[in-house]
């Protein structure tokens, strides 16, 4: 319980949530799970099935590609395994830790359920979900971690 | 009864046995003893050396722990990075010089690449790849 009152705490202040009600948060709050990163570890690779997403919260990260190609999430609210959201589930990048840190991680189909249970919710998180591929769109696919 | 006989009704075969092993089992531990003799006396003599080994280890675990200051060292590491980065050729993957990087045993090196991207030393070339930025390098 003080877990989840820490972890709403956090993601209030993130971008991707600042649309979201008390009790929205309360929601995806439930969904979420905080992970201790240490620097070097593998969060995901390539080719796993994406059966969980992560929000970053304090950690840095190298998110890398099959040809070579990476990039770096330094930011609060950065999301490592958006894959989980996209058919072939399957992570396209890794994501390697820079640093000791902590992100949320979340259960991609729990998150779905939510989603299709509650469209409010479903609504906000497309849009944001829009949002960050308009800002940062991908060249392919493969660029989707 | 005198002689062998006698021995024998007193249980002396096996008293003789048992005083044998007493004394031999007495003998072999002062040996033993003895052998080892040299290790304490030598503790002895470096109690005080000891004795204070003890302290500052106690004194090592109780204080607290801090993360490692890299912008200390961060001279040194980019001239390490760059050294793996010439060898790379640019543009560089950032997997494979982190890859290098932790081959040639380099320190920390997640970390360490984690610095480097922050000071922009170590900039995207907005193909997804990265470019050793040489006027940072000359700064530092």
């Amino acid at each position: 319980m003080e877990n989840n009152t820490l972890i709403s705490k956090e993601i209030k202040t993130m971008e991707l949530f600042s649309t979201f009600d008390p009790e929205e948060i309360e929601q995806i709050v439930e969904l979420m799970q905080p992970v201790k990163v240490t620097e070097g570890e593998c969060l995901i690779q390539i080719g796993q099935t994406a059966n969980l997403f992560y929000i970053n919260l304090n950690a840095h990260f190298m998110i890398s590609f099959k040809d070579g190609r990476a990039f770096t999430l330094h930011k609060k609210g950065d999301i490592i395994g958006m894959a989980t959201m996209l058919a072939p589930y399957q992570y396209k990048g890794a994501a390697v830790a820079l640093t000791n840190g902590d992100v949320l991680s979340i259960n991609g189909d729990d998150f779905l359920r939510l989603i299709q249970s509650n469209t409010n919710i479903g609504d906000k998180i497309m849009q944001k979900i829009k949002m960050i591929f308009k800002d940062h769109p991908p060249k392919d696919e493969k660029e989707v971690p | 009864m005198t002689g062998i006989e006698a021995i024998t009704a007193h249980n002396g075969w096996a008293i003789s046995v048992v005083g044998v092993t007493i004394v031999f089992t007495g003998l072999t531990t002062l040996a033993l003893i003895i052998a080892q003799l040299h290790k304490v006396l030598d503790l002895w003599d470096q109690r005080s050396q000891l004795w204070q080994n003890f302290k500052n280890r106690t004194a090592t675990q109780t204080a607290p722990t801090y993360e490692i200051n890299l912008n200390q060292d961060i001279n040194e590491a980019a001239r390490q990075f760059k050294m793996v980065v010439d060898r790379l050729g640019q543009p560089f993957a950032l997997p494979k010089l982190l890859e290098f990087a932790e081959n040639c045993g380099l320190y920390r090196p997640c970390s360490t690449l984690n610095i480097l991207l922050q000071e922009k030393m170590i900039t995207p070339d907005g193909k997804g790849y990265y470019l050793w930025t040489t006027d940072k390098e000359s700064e530092a």
